[in-house]
């Protein structure tokens, strides 16, 4: 069983790596390049030589290619001012680059020019990975104004009173934190580096852009370790390094180490805890009105309430999902709901209502015809035959005998609906226009986001594979005569 | 003696009698279509999916309506005419037909649902054939298929389609190119559970070839899960196609379908609602009469349900 498992995860590890390998591959080679500037307004500002300059350190910025300006090439050369000038040395340096793979492009102006290179698939693939994992350690902040900096691990209390594991030296200051968010225990030791967002959300980091929260500040009442006590945006748990070159007398006044780099407290909840809190609550709507459903059609087979339901989940499976939507969507008006999600926003109770019946709607069709069919093919076994024999009734039978069977199969799908919540609903949440993580991908794809496209096929593919895994493994569980080891007969 | 005789006359010996077979005559086609055809929800059905399919593909060429072409973009009098006797739909926000609009949109949108369901199928069929009857080939593609079926298909298909650019082509590719890996594992599972029959084994000792043994034996089985497999297809690819077209990352303007229809016209949702629902419900008219064909078609497919 252990090998078992250890085999599927190195194959479930294999499989996002050979995913996302393929994705930064073609996203990287196949789009073209020049298109992802066509929602940057900042294009518009430059021109001739620092037109070039701005898009080629986009494009290095993003991953697509090596660029050296003659500041760069010249970094090394003995006569700095003659080099960027285009004096001899800057010949030699060039060619030297050559040598190397890059190509030459002068600039207009006809002096000097500079080396780029693009990267083949292979380094694309290296470069991402390479970078992927960050661990946080005590040697990780370079401050040459801060020589007395201390490198060690200590416990301390937060800035809510519970313990907290602090250090000194690392690039966060609060490595492992309790507080009253889902999942409660947090840690900034390891952290997956996608690279920044460009062209929407321009300058953060991709993961910053799902996993903080949204709208405006919030301020609270809180005490600093300067021992001040005021009303602040700061989520003390998220304070990063800043350089003492740059700390003012702002940071000074509240905070007594360099550790001053923080986020702010958010009204609105981030794009992934969007996502995650409509997923879960349309989870357990379906799961409620699923589950009886099908009990139900089962027990009372070719009868009305089996074919009423037939009618519903065929109804459901033939009518594409936006028809339905917007069915339902219209039904919703008659009851006053507001048609897109931020027009009342996340404060009130009435904006949730419709996005989460029909999430939940979208998903019950599969289970009730699952359960149906796993109830009904458990009803010919011989042990329902024997409790029918010793007269136990049929509700008895249903409920207490076949229903175990039977949800044995219908547990090995929770998981994966639970965890594929973060990912949310790309249908619905467009249509809403709710901030989650589902409206996020073709956002980004409309955007030409190539990082945030490429994080967001990591985050799907990982919570599919992880998903599908813990499905096999809690089925186990639940019904130990199942092993997923056994070996299949046939030729 | 005698008395009992008379009442008895002597028959000729009928040569032929003991050739013909007691069983009645039974034609495979014939009962399929007989089961079909009694139920009339299916056939109300087939005919309506009959004339949409037949009207979406013919009346283009009649009307002629290009999506680029907008003649009464600036006759503010032929925008959001409501429909009537001679714009059956009515017009839309530039003059446009709303009838030759949607179905030129309806047959685009069929074009890609009924391709990528061929191709899905197609594909399918021949590799799960081939996949469940070789061990070899077993190994390998079941790692194939644990490592693609971890990735969710509807990001799939939108990397697809992003990185290959928006157009018909581009979206059949990116609906089939691993959709069926699905119908080919589903196929395998089929074609393992029939291999091991005892007249399959019987064929086989016989020495009958491999593939007639994969057409003859094993792909006649197969007929009412292909079926299945199919009906669920159809409506699955339109709704799909439409989802995409809608959020903006499925076909263009030239080659405009339902779901870019729909897209178009969401903004006219209260202002001129017809210009919504129109293409919406035929979304949902073409889904569900194909699904119910389809459906009982598969039925009707099954050997077992030939028996009276």
């Amino acid at each position: 069983m252990k090998r078992y498992v250890l085999g599927r995860l190195i194959r479930s590890i294999i499989s996002v790596c050979f995913v996302l390998s393929i994705t930064i591959v073609m996203v990287y080679t196949m789009i073209p390049r020049e298109k992802i500037f066509q929602t940057d307004t900042s294009l518009g500002k430059y021109k001739g030589d620092a037109l070039v300059n701005y898009k080629y350190n986009i494009w290095k910025d993003l991953g697509y290619l090596d660029f050296v300006q003659p500041s760069g090439i010249c970094a090394v050369s003995e006569n700095y001012n003659s080099c960027v000038n285009g004096g001899a040395d800057f010949k030699d340096l060039v060619a030297d680059y050559e040598t190397r793979g890059y190509t030459y492009v002068p600039y207009e102006n006809g002096v000097t020019g500079f080396v780029t290179r693009d990267y083949p698939a292979y380094e694309l693939i290296w470069n991402f990975f390479s970078n992927l994992i960050e661990v946080d350690n005590p040697w990780a902040v370079q401050d040459a104004e801060n020589e007395e900096l201390q490198r060690s691990y200590y416990i301390t209390t937060g800035s809510n009173g519970m313990p907290a594991v602090a250090c000194s030296g690392c690039k966060h200051k609060y490595q492992l934190y309790i507080d009253s968010n889902f999942p409660f225990i947090h840690q900034n030791v390891i952290s997956l580096d996608f690279g920044l967002s460009y062209p929407t959300f321009n300058g953060l980091e991709t993961m910053d852009v799902i996993n903080d929260g949204q709208g405006q500040v919030v301020q609270i009442e809180q005490t600093f370790p300067s021992g001040v006590t005021q009303r602040s945006a700061l989520n003390q748990y998220t304070c990063e390094y800043k350089q003492t070159s740059t700390l003012d007398h702002l940071d000074t006044q509240k905070f007594t180490d360099n550790y001053a780099n923080c986020k702010n407290y958010m009204e609105s909840p981030s794009m992934v805890g969007t996502s995650y809190l409509f997923g879960i609550i349309a989870l357990i709507i379906a799961y409620v009105i699923a589950l009886p459903a099908g009990v139900t059609m089962a027990r009372h087979k070719d009868r009305w309430q089996d074919k009423l339901g037939i009618v519903y989940v065929n109804f459901m499976i033939a009518v594409p999902s936006l028809a339905f939507i917007y069915f339902a969507k219209w039904i919703g008006r008659l009851f006053q709901m507001p048609e897109k999600f931020p027009e009342l926003g996340f404060g009130d109770v009435k904006s949730y209502i419709l996005p989460l019946i029909i999430l939940a709607l979208l998903s019950t069709s599969s289970l009730i015809i699952w359960m149906r069919r796993y109830m009904i093919d458990q009803s010919n076994s011989d042990y329902v035959k024997f409790a029918r024999a010793k007269g136990l009734s049929e509700k008895e039978i249903f409920n207490k005998h076949i229903l175990k069977n039977a949800i044995i199969p219908i547990v090995n799908g929770i998981p994966q609906s639970v965890i594929l919540c973060i990912s949310g609903s790309v249908i619905t949440e467009s249509v809403f226009a709710i901030p989650g993580m589902g409206k996020m991908l073709p956002d980004s794809i409309k955007a030409l986001n190539n990082r945030m496209v490429i994080t967001l096929t990591f985050i799907f593919t990982a919570l599919a594979v992880i998903s599908l895994l813990v499905g096999d493994l809690l089925m186990t569980v639940v019904d130990p005569r199942i092993q997923l080891t056994a070996k299949k007969g046939g030729k | 003696m005698t008395t009992m005789d008379d009442r008895f006359t002597f028959v000729k010996v009928d040569e032929t009698a003991s050739e013909h077979i007691s069983a009645p005559k039974y034609s495979y086609w014939q009962s399929v279509f007989r089961r079909f055809f009694s139920s009339k929800v299916a056939i109300v059905m087939l005919v309506i999916a009959t004339i949409v399919i037949l009207t979406s593909f013919i009346q283009p060429l009649f009307s002629g309506y290009d999506p680029m072409n907008m003649p009464y973009i600036n006759q503010r009098d032929m925008w959001f005419i409501r429909p009537n006797a001679t714009y059956w739909f009515g017009t839309d926000n530039v003059g446009n037909s709303l009838f030759d609009a949607v179905w030129f949109g309806t047959r685009n949108s069929l074009i890609v649902a009924l391709s990528a369901t061929a191709i899905t199928n197609i594909l399918g069929v021949i590799v799960g054939m081939i996949w469940g009857y070789s061990k070899k080939i077993d190994t390998v593609m079941l790692e194939i298929y644990n490592v693609i079926i971890n990735i969710p298909f509807m990001l799939l298909v939108m990397v697809m389609m992003y990185v290959l650019g928006r157009g018909i082509p581009q979206l059949i590719f990116a609906l089939s190119c691993t959709s069926w890996l699905g119908t080919a594992y589903f196929i395998r599972v089929q074609v393992m559970i029939i291999r091991d029959r005892e007249y399959n084994l019987a064929s086989q000792c016989l020495g009958t070839p491999l593939h007639r043994v994969l057409t003859h034996n094993i792909l006649p089985y197969l007929i009412s899960v292909i079926v299945t497999s199919i009906a669920r297809d159809v409506p699955n690819f339109i709704s799909y196609e439409v989802f995409l077209s809608f959020i903006g990352i499925g076909l263009t303007t030239e080659s405009s379908s339902l779901g870019y229809l729909i897209q178009t016209y969401s903004p006219f949702m209260t202002s001129a609602s017809y210009l919504f629902w129109i293409p919406v419900a035929f979304s949902a008219l073409i889904s569900v009469s194909l699904y119910i064909v389809g459906q009982t078609l598969a039925d009707a497919s099954d050997p077992r349900t030939h028996m009276v």
